[in-house]
């Protein structure tokens, strides 16, 4: 034991670059620290993460159905046609004519005209009817119109399509899929809408997991953080490897959610092949963009942060 | 350095631990606390580092009223003081040299020069060769100089130790009474809470006793006999 000035004097605080080096290996022990932290509870930390990432995937799961639901509305409504009735007593001309005119539109993709005896040929085709038809003494049935619109015309210009269609001069009857595509559309609308409040809900939820299982590590190192504390260390230093295991906890779940979303888009494939079949292969998956998929670790990673720097802001205050 | 001006403290629950104490230490003066337990040693201590708050009275800590240090800024007033604690409160599951670099960690001070000061502060309690050991695997006065290591590394002006040689043997006792004696002999104010009577006498360094939290004797090292 011997004895020196070298210990003693003023404790002069290290220079600035020095306490910057500093800073920065601390964060990068603490980074390491915390990891080695989750590894060494890995039940837990599985446990913690697997919560997290189920609550995560819940949300992009109810988005992929609804991208796919979408698509399918689309599709259906593009096989659709729309039936222009013309009053009785138009002629075939003049059906031509409007035929002609609506073909000319831009959100058209085909019209066909059908006559009365076509009509009636289709009718006889059915079962049951032909018995039915041969009391009738003439044709009933007027000159029809069926329009194909452009499958990437939009719902407005159909709509407004349809709209003008009523308008014209010998039109009986206008028959389409408007208020189904309506309805279908508003149905999408409140699906997005419960997607984007259960998405808020289920990371409110991954924000308490996260939060919870940082205040028992804290509680459960509270002895260090009291010796911390007692040293001299700053809230911020404290809480240093809390914070980064709240950012690795998101970022795992994060990662683990988009590979279950992978998984569940990858399941829907097949079904939604078979069903693409149906509609002459018009009907492709909806997948979930790489942007979403890069963005949920980021911002789960976001979210374990903040859950931490809540928890940890409380339980310091308590603990000084 | 330390001056105590009428200074109370009663804890929740209507216990007082101190009451109306007043008394200065100088700059570089070894003193000790003593009294029997429940006399407001620790409190006093504590107060010291800002642990706990006076209810009345004022604390100057080199010319800082304390009362008007806040919450944040009591981090920096104890990186200037190093305190010795009875149960010495080292980190188990980190090794010597990692629970004595702490507080230069905490100071931001580079990675060589802490080694270096490390070092010197080990060798200084004669530690040097468990650097890398556990503090579990070393023994009960070992611990306690770990502990010394980790309180001067930093150099702080003030050292506080609370019953420093509570746990030890008497020959154990003596032996880093001594290394606080060498602390002050460097310039370091230290202020000591002991109720080991003939260990305090043996140092021969001011003492200040405490009855009940009230004052009731302050002598001078030469009046120590």
């Amino acid at each position: 034991m011997n004895t020196s000035p070298e210990y003693h004097g003023p404790s002069a605080q290290a220079p600035r670059p020095q306490r910057f080096a500093s800073w920065q290996e601390h964060h990068g022990w603490s980074a390491a620290a915390s990891l080695r932290r989750l590894a060494a509870r890995p039940l837990g930390s599985l446990l913690t993460i697997a919560v997290m990432g189920l609550a995560l995937a819940l949300p992009l799961a109810f988005y992929l159905l609804l991208g796919n639901v979408q698509k399918l509305g689309d599709a259906m409504g593009q096989s659709q046609a729309i039936s222009v009735f013309m009053q009785t007593g138009q002629s075939g001309q003049a059906t031509q004519l409007l035929a002609t005119q609506l073909g000319n539109r831009p959100e058209v993709a085909s019209v066909a005209v059908k006559s009365p005896q076509q009509g009636m040929e289709e009718l006889a085709k059915m079962q049951g009817f032909s018995g039915a038809l041969e009391l009738l003494d003439d044709n009933p049935l007027p000159y029809v119109v069926q329009l194909q619109p452009r499958t990437d015309a939009n719902a407005a210009a159909v709509e407004s399509l349809v709209a003008d269609v009523r308008a014209m001069r010998g039109v009986e009857l206008v028959q389409d899929s408007d208020s189904w595509r309506k309805r279908l559309e508003a149905l999408l609308g409140v699906g997005n809408r419960v997607v984007l409040m259960l998405a808020l809900m289920l990371a409110a939820a991954a924000l308490l997991v996260v939060g919870n299982t940082v205040r028992v590590d804290i509680a459960s190192r509270s002895e260090e953080i009291g010796v911390l504390l007692l040293v001299g260390a700053s809230d911020a230093f404290v809480r240093r490897p809390y914070l980064y295991a709240g950012i690795w906890y998101g970022l795992f779940s994060g990662i683990f959610a988009a590979a279950l979303a992978v998984v569940i888009e990858l399941g829907l494939a097949a079904p939604v092949a078979q069903l693409s079949q149906t509609y002459d292969g018009k009907l492709q998956v909806a997948g979930l963009p790489t942007w979403l998929l890069l963005a949920v670790p980021l911002a789960a990673a976001a979210l374990g942060w903040l859950g931490a720097r809540l928890v940890s802001a409380w339980q310091l205050r308590k603990a000084a | 350095m330390i001056q105590f001006e009428q200074v109370s403290k009663r804890y929740e629950g209507g216990h007082e631990a101190l009451s109306q104490l007043s008394f200065e230490v100088p700059t570089g003066e070894m003193a000790f606390v003593t009294g029997h337990s429940g006399a407001g040693k620790s409190t006093l201590l504590k107060l010291l580092g800002l642990i706990e708050r006076p209810s009345h009275g004022v604390i100057t800590l080199d010319g800082q009223n304390l009362a008007k240090v806040r919450r944040g800024g009591i981090p920096r007033l104890r990186r200037r003081i190093g305190m010795v604690f009875q149960d010495h409160r080292l980190l188990m599951e980190r090794t010597v040299f990692a629970n004595v670099e702490l507080p230069l960690m905490i100071g931001g001070v580079a990675r060589a020069e802490r080694a270096r000061r490390v070092r010197a502060a080990l060798e200084k309690v004669g530690l040097l060769a468990y650097e890398r050991q556990l503090p579990a695997t070393l023994s009960t006065g070992e611990q306690q100089r770990v502990g010394i290591a980790r309180a001067i590394v930093a150099r702080p002006t003030l050292l506080i130790a609370d019953e420093p040689t509570g746990n030890l043997d008497p020959q154990l006792a003596v032996e880093i009474m001594g290394l606080f004696a060498e602390f002050q002999q460097v310039g370091t104010t230290v202020l000591i809470a002991s109720h080991d009577l003939p260990l305090i006498k043996r140092m021969r360094k001011r003492v200040i006793v405490l009855d009940h939290g009230r004052l009731v004797a302050d002598l001078a090292a030469q009046e120590v006999l």
